[in-house]
């Protein structure tokens, strides 16, 4: 009785086996920021069609894990928002370059039933909200931004990540740009310690997004290409050049503009100078070994990452809401990428 | 001695009342434990009659056959999800049914003494491990030193999952078969190794499949021991050694996600899924009752 139900459950098994096509050749791993994986995911779909020899596995659990399964070795390749410091370099115990691979912002999305018109915050209304200083979406500093937009008596929920991010990264660094206060108070890191009452913690920007989307009075950041994919409202927000600018490609590569010259230790383009500027943007990282332990493998990601931060791969970041790399940047992470032994 | 008599007085005065009252009781209860059934009955048919409504809806040829799409691009399906659960969940079912029947068998025929105890005990222990905990140790003897995802290590933690209730419901199913049953066989002159073999677990087997298809139930509805071992993948993988899709896995990335395209397709996921562990469950009572005629003829 056991051998025939064996028997056909191998049966299934192999017809299934044989219905699917057959597998790619060399599969290489990834892993790490949610804030990349829509343009990762677009990206290495495109690349696998052009070299189906190779295909990449991207797995969005959050650039502190991606940092951490990158250190233990379990995958080829970690991305992160926010580039590896000296200590987390250390821990990996071999030389880790660092390379440049997207630019993007992130938007202040809100969930408020009943306004259509998006709604204005200073910085300083930020960083408010985020300390737990406001509480009410008709308090007088939101509703002094916003004449004729008629606010609920609604309680503020605050969304954060739960998970190790760099999206959280970039924005408590923003937040510490405009506040003082949040700086002394909180600081900056992937995952911090949320000093607002209401506080809700969602894993990962999708994680950020849902939760935003499912409770009203809801605010949260979440990377560009989410909130648009979505049709989220995201609030205008006004710059440190005391303009109102809302979270969109043109924004983010003024910010990006205003400093040329990024490195893996001198990299925050957050509360950027500028017109134009987006104030919370940020650069994504890719982290490889210089030397990595296998050759072959080591070459088809050199050929992966080598066309990532090409013109051919940057060309596919506007169609999922990301910023193209300046040419400037283009040039610095190809020529960080050489670094590799391939 | 007075007030004694009168207790007893009042005792056949009221012993009508008394029967009336311990009616209304008798009713009271029929009727609390009948609402609470409707509650638990209710609660599973909105379940299931809320996932029917949402999934059936995303439920088509391509979801079944295909790839995910990447972000953005619309359609796509969980065709790499179906057969890596069809991968992981076999492998694992291979594994654990040497295993678990032969721990069974030792239990049911031998099982005397301190190491019979505790296997019972580990065992029992086992069955409580909660899956996460079970995931983590996957990813501590077989991802983190071999250094990569796998399939594989997924399997062998649905295998973690499955072997106390195989060993324990074997043991049971092997124990009911009637010691008449075996001496008999002894007394036409088998050994006791062919008395085992070819009657008492052909007897007890009806038994033992119910609970092979438990314990495939019991996984296929698992995600958590999945997120350190088979990781995810968006390819046709048919590599045990490489990191592959899975259906449960799947539905939780997509439920997660801001995507409505994903969403509806977590919840075509999640019908396959509750299909899936009703048809285990249906073959299983139908097993059972087998096992029941059998050891009733």
């Amino acid at each position: 009785m056991t051998s025939s139900w064996m028997r056909r459950l191998a049966a299934l098994g192999m017809v299934a086996a044989l219905s699917a096509p057959a597998a790619a050749a060399t599969q290489l791993t990834g892993a790490g920021s949610s804030f990349d994986y829509p343009f990762f995911s677009k990206a290495f779909y495109i690349y696998s069609q052009k070299n189906p020899d190779v295909t990449v596995n991207y797995q969005s659990i959050g650039s502190g894990g991606g940092i951490q399964q990158f250190t233990a070795k379990n995958v080829d390749f970690g991305a992160t928002d926010v580039p590896m410091n000296a200590e987390e370099l250390s821990r990996a115990g071999q030389p880790v370059l660092q390379i440049p691979v997207t630019l993007g912002g992130a938007a202040v999305a809100y969930n408020l039933p009943g306004v259509t018109t998006m709604i204005r915050l200073t910085r300083q209304v930020i960083a408010d909200i985020y300390l737990g200083k406001i509480l009410k979406w008709n308090d007088p500093a939101i509703a002094r931004l916003n004449k004729g937009v008629n606010l609920p008596d609604m309680a503020i929920v605050v969304v954060h990540r739960s998970d190790g991010s760099g999206t959280s990264y970039m924005f408590t660094d923003f937040l510490s740009h405009v506040s003082p206060e949040w700086k002394s108070k909180v600081g900056v890191g992937k995952s911090v310690s949320w000093p607002a009452p209401s506080s809700v913690g969602a894993k990962g920007n999708e994680g950020v997004a849902g939760q935003v989307r499912s409770t009203p009075g809801a605010i949260g950041y979440v990377e560009l290409a989410y909130v648009v994919e979505n049709k989220m409202p995201a609030a205008i927000i006004e710059n440190k050049a005391g303009k109102w600018v809302s979270c969109a490609e043109d924004t983010v590569a003024a910010s990006a503009a205003t400093k040329p010259e990024v490195s893996a230790t001198n990299f925050s383009i957050v509360d950027a100078a500028g017109a134009d500027s987006y104030p919370i943007a940020s650069y994504s990282w890719v982290v490889i070994y210089k030397k990595p332990a296998d050759a072959a493998r080591a070459k088809m990601l050199y050929g992966v990452l080598s066309w990532l931060v090409g013109p051919q791969g940057q060309s596919n970041a506007k169609s999922v809401d990301y910023v193209p790399l300046p040419k400037n940047v283009q040039a610095a992470a190809l020529g960080t990428l050489k670094q590799m032994q391939h | 001695m007075a007030s004694f008599a009168g207790a007893r007085d009042r005792a056949s005065s009221t012993r009508y009342k008394r029967l009336g009252r311990r009616r209304v009781y008798g009713h009271l209860g029929t009727a609390l434990a009948l609402g609470c059934a409707t509650v638990a009955a209710a609660a599973l048919l909105a379940i299931l009659g809320y996932v029917v409504y949402q999934g059936i809806g995303a439920i088509n040829w391509a979801f079944l056959t295909q790839l995910p799409h990447p972000v953005g691009v619309s359609g796509g399906g969980v065709g790499n999800g179906i057969l890596g659960s069809l991968i992981i969940i076999g492998t694992a079912t291979l594994m654990a049914i040497p295993i678990g029947l032969l721990t069974g068998i030792y239990l049911a025929l031998f099982g005397r003494g301190a190491i019979a105890e505790t296997l019972r005990f580990f065992s029992d222990v086992l069955s409580g491990v909660p899956s996460i905990a079970i995931g983590l140790f996957a990813y501590t003897v077989l991802v983190a030193p071999l250094k990569h995802f796998s399939a594989f290590s997924a399997s062998f933690a649905f295998m973690m999952l499955m072997l106390p209730l195989l060993v324990r419901t074997s043991e049971q199913a092997i124990r009911s078969v009637p010691q008449s049953v075996r001496e008999g066989a002894l007394a036409l002159g088998m050994s006791n190794a062919r008395a085992t073999l070819r009657i008492v677990l052909p007897t007890a087997m009806p038994a033992i499949v119910t609970a092979l298809l438990l314990a495939i139930a019991r996984v296929t509805g698992e995600t958590a021991p999945l997120l350190f071992t088979a990781f995810g993948s968006q390819f046709w993988e048919t590599n045990p050694s490489n990191p592959m899709a899975e259906l449960s896995l799947q539905v939780f990335t997509y439920a997660i996600s801001p995507y409505p395209s994903w969403q509806a397709q977590a919840w075509g996921g999640a019908l396959l899924l509750i299909v899936a562990v009703f048809a285990l469950s249906a073959g299983a009572r139908f097993m059972l009752s087998r096992a029941m005629r059998g050891l009733e003829a």
